[in-house]
């Protein structure tokens, strides 16, 4: 009865991964030496889910280091011992492991070993140490019951376990394996048993996917009932089972006879194993409110176990949002026909078009919403990060996160998380000052970083900040000039003093540490945002600190767009490229070298650039004065296009040139319009590289 | 075509035996059939800026974006006037990048024919004046010649994004 196993794979390492998260929120939220039956509950269930999984799968190492977090957690559940600073950070530290021999294991790759067993010599250790400790109350302990199962052979037992396993006959369908128990107990200790083939029926009669066979087993081992029956956990309901202690002067008194396998406990079982879909039979698991905004951003497990949810591959939902890209348009054609239809029905046919487009606003807005994840999944990281960090540089820094619950679209989400990983970096290792220097400006010794998001239009904005040194406007202008990035005698405003740190190989740091200040950064991070058609602004007052204000798009899948007509073409420009329209007059335009054009506007002279011959369109006006000009902005330089006309603002959906085409410069993705045919949109940065380089030529 | 024809069409593309034939001027092209999308009538296009000539632009076939070429251009073949009844064959070529669709202009779409592959001849070499290296075989169908078109090697390139093609590049 082999059945495969590898297709469960995937999902069991999705949700270990998840659970994992979940495990490394709750360990941060540990108070120290406050047991917190529900968060250690919550931990303990991740370890043991993933040991059950793994052993299940036959992942021995990754079962073997769980358990011995899983021991430890159960300590501390039993109140055995306490939370302690070193604990927690131990276990931390067991959740890098996991993770990376999870990913070790699904990638097929080697991992540290040592490191892994150096862990685990360490949580064992811990475990070790409590017996140590005075207050502990309990003697027996299953220290080294997954040491080398050499050891555990020869030492007497605590205890001899008296197992009776009936499995039902359709324990295999529930994907147990007799073998994998039985395997397990006999890593506990001395192992005897007897197979009990009575049942077996002759063998026209046998149905190969039914269990046959019983057992009796005794195990001689210093293991706690707890451990004997998680060997059994994944089979409650698919078995009877009867375990006894035969040395039972201990066991007598802490567990009945028979192990009672109600439906409720299966079914709490099966809770467990699926962290991240808590569903109804799990009322004890306090749901939180979906509130958009919550002050202090510690809301329990961050929507990872709100309510039921199921699992959706991404492209269904991009399928979805195609099929709705295409009913808007079709909707679109038809309230055009609409408007021309005369007649008697002419009116009905009209109000019935209004309440169409109504319900497809709707249904569009719904489907977007699908692919929104509230922020949390990426400002889960960083609690974790500013702890390590803060440690690290021997500061101590709050984190503060609110707004942890406003959503944006996945693929922004996706994207936004490393700019902001450098981001919050910066504030903890650049932005809060040491101890004593904060305490000597008369500021608390303990610095803040503060992570906010919220909406603001139809935009979401995310601040990081802190209340650290701020900007040294005199250190960043004596490095520009040193690095004669602007003239010795140049006068900025505080805003263009602020622009110069996103210019590359820019950092005032006084000395690079490993974890940043080598200049590689805040180009990059403002790049990034720029490819997600946000922007970046900083504010900062000496002394009090900084913020980093985002401003982002709420999904990548729209656009709004600005609609020009070169010729009988039309294109659509972002509209947040835009910096102003305007029509030249005869004479305000100069020449360069008789070559480029230029015109006056605001504090300087921006090249013309025209539209129709970078495309090689035949436009309808040819003078500056006859059409217009748009002066957009990209990559922080200013140009004006030159356009026939302007025709009106819409938002438009993205649909990619490369699905069937290739990549084409100066255009960054194509639309549908009303009418059913294609514009091109204009990208605006490369469409001013092309000009350039046309120039150059 | 049940699924289980098209899969083995698929396993013997090369050996495949219906095509669609269309003519361009006077003479017959042949495509695979199994990779015809749809046939439509012409429609005006959206440009493409930097494109090569023969890509005429991109129309929207149901929601998706698709280049359309115009044979004629990519033979060098004088051009004709797009009418109507001007035919656009939505075909889909596997290249370096994977599957993609695209529309291509011919003057008119003759008929499905069985062409067994015994019957296909290897192009004959002309010399260095006339590439061949698009014509997968030649065949002789109720007296007249079908040159049977490799578009993966005539298109692939093109809508790719890849290498610029021999022809493209003297065109």
């Amino acid at each position: 009865m082999a059945l495969d196993l590898a297709q469960f794979h995937d999902a069991f390492f999705d949700e270990s991964y998840e659970a994992l998260d979940t495990m490394e929120a709750s360990l941060l939220k540990l108070t120290l030496g406050a047991p917190e039956p529900e968060l250690i509950g919550t931990i303990f269930r991740v370890a043991h889910s993933i040991k059950g999984g793994s052993a299940t799968f036959g992942f021995s190492e990754v079962a073997s280091f769980t358990h011995t977090c899983e021991t430890l957690l159960d300590e501390l559940r039993g109140n055995r011992m306490q939370v302690t600073r070193h604990i927690t950070d131990l276990l931390l530290k067991s959740v890098d492991v996991m993770r990376d021999m999870l990913r070790g294991v699904q990638t097929k790759e080697p991992i540290d070993a040592q490191r892994v067993a150096d862990l685990q010599f360490d949580l064992e250790l811990a475990i070790v140490q409590k017996n140590a400790a005075p207050e502990v109350l309990q003697p027996a302990t299953p220290v080294v019951e997954k040491a080398p199962p050499a050891t555990s052979s020869a030492t007497s037992a605590a205890h001899r376990w008296r197992i009776q396993f009936r499995p039902h006959p359709q324990l295999f369908v529930h994907g147990n394996d007799p073998l994998r128990m039985l395997r397990e107990l006999s890593e506990l200790g001395e192992i005897d048993f007897k197979l009990d083939a009575a049942n077996l029926p002759s063998l026209d009669l046998l149905d190969p996917e039914s269990c046959y066979f019983a057992w009796d087993l005794t195990v001689e081992t210093d293991a706690t009932r707890d451990v004997v029956d998680q060997v059994f956990d994944w089979a409650e309901g698919d078995c009877d089972l009867k375990i006894v202690d035969e040395y039972a002067s201990t066991s007598a008194t802490r567990a009945p006879a028979a192990v009672p396998v109600p439906a409720v406990a299966a079914a709490s079982i099966a809770a467990d194993n699926v962290v991240n879909i808590a569903a109804a039979q799990k009322p004890a698991v306090e749901t939180p409110k979906p509130t958009t905004s919550n002050d202090h951003g510690e809301s329990p497990k961050q929507g990872l176990g709100d309510g039921s949810s199921i699992r959706v591959s991404t492209e269904k939902i991009d399928e979805l949002m195609n099929t709705v890209g295409e009913l808007v348009i079709t909707q679109s054609m038809l309230s055009q026909l609409g408007t021309k239809v005369s007649g008697p029905v002419a009116e009905q046919l009209r109000s019935g078009l209004a309440q169409l487009e109504r319900n497809m606003r709707e249904l569009q807005e719904s489907v977007m919403r699908v692919r929104m994840l509230p922020i949390s999944f990426v400002f889960s990281r960083f609690p974790r990060m500013v702890r390590d960090l803060s440690q690290r540089l021997a500061k101590h820094v709050d984190l503060k996160v609110t707004g942890e619950q406003t959503e944006l679209d996945k693929t922004v989400l996706e994207k936004i998380g490393d700019p902001l990983v450098h981001l919050v970096r910066n504030s903890v290792d650049h932005g809060v000052e040491m101890p004593d220097v904060r305490v000597a400006a008369g500021k608390p010794a303990t610095g803040t970083v503060f992570l906010e998001a919220y909406h603001k239009g139809g935009n979401i904005t995310i601040e990081v900040g802190d209340d650290g040194g701020g900007l040294h406007k005199d250190r960043i202008l004596a490095k520009a000039r040193s690095r004669g990035l602007i003239g010795p005698n140049d006068t900025l405003t505080d805003d263009q003093i602020y622009e110069l740190i996103f210019l590359a190989g820019f950092s005032t740091a006084e000395q690079t540490t490993d974890i940043s200040g080598r200049g590689v950064g805040m180009d990059v991070v403002r790049r990034n945002i720029k490819e997600l058609g946000g922007t970046i602004e900083v504010r900062s007052a000496l002394g009090k600190g900084s913020r980093f204000i985002i401003t982002l798009p709420l999904t990548l899948a729209i656009v709004d767009g600005q609609s020009v007509a070169v010729g009988t073409e039309t294109y659509i420009v972002p509209l947040i490229t835009i910096i102003e329209s305007l029509q030249l007059k005869p004479g305000m335009v100069n020449r360069v070298a008789g070559q480029g054009e230029v015109f006056w506007f605001r504090e300087g002279y921006v090249p013309v650039v025209r539209l129709h011959e970078v495309f090689g369109l035949r436009p309808r006006a040819t003078q500056l004065h006859e059409g217009l000009i748009m002066v957009v902005e990209g990559e922080g330089k200013r140009v004006g296009l030159f356009v026939d006309d302007l025709l009106g603002q819409q938002q438009v959906v993205i649909k990619s040139l490369e699905t069937n085409f290739r990549r084409v410069d100066g255009v960054s993705g194509a639309t549908i319009l009303g009418d059913g045919a294609v514009a091109l949109i204009l990208d605006v940065p490369g469409l001013i590289r092309v000009a350039s380089q046309r120039t150059a030529a | 075509m049940t699924t289980l024809d098209a899969q083995h069409y698929d396993a013997t593309a090369a050996g495949s035996n219906q095509v669609l034939t269309f003519t361009l001027g006077e003479e017959t092209y042949g495509v695979d059939i199994l990779r015809v999308q749809e046939i439509r009538g012409w429609s005006p296009v959206t440009r493409i800026p930097q494109a090569p000539n023969h890509v005429l632009g991109v129309l929207n076939l149901r929601g998706s974006i698709v280049p359309i070429v115009d044979l004629r251009m990519r033979f060098n073949l004088q051009r004709a006037e797009y009418t109507a009844l001007t035919v656009i064959i939505v075909l889909s070529v596997e290249s370096a990048v994977g599957r993609r669709d695209f529309g291509l202009v011919v003057d008119g779409v003759s008929d499905v024919m069985d062409v067994p592959a015994s019957d296909v001849k290897p192009p004959p070499d002309l010399g260095e004046q006339v590439s061949t290296e698009f014509i997968e075989g030649l065949a002789a169908v109720s007296g007249r010649m079908v040159m049977l078109l490799d578009i993966d090697k005539l298109i692939g390139g093109d809508v790719a994004g890849v290498t610029p093609l021999p022809a493209a590049a003297n065109g």
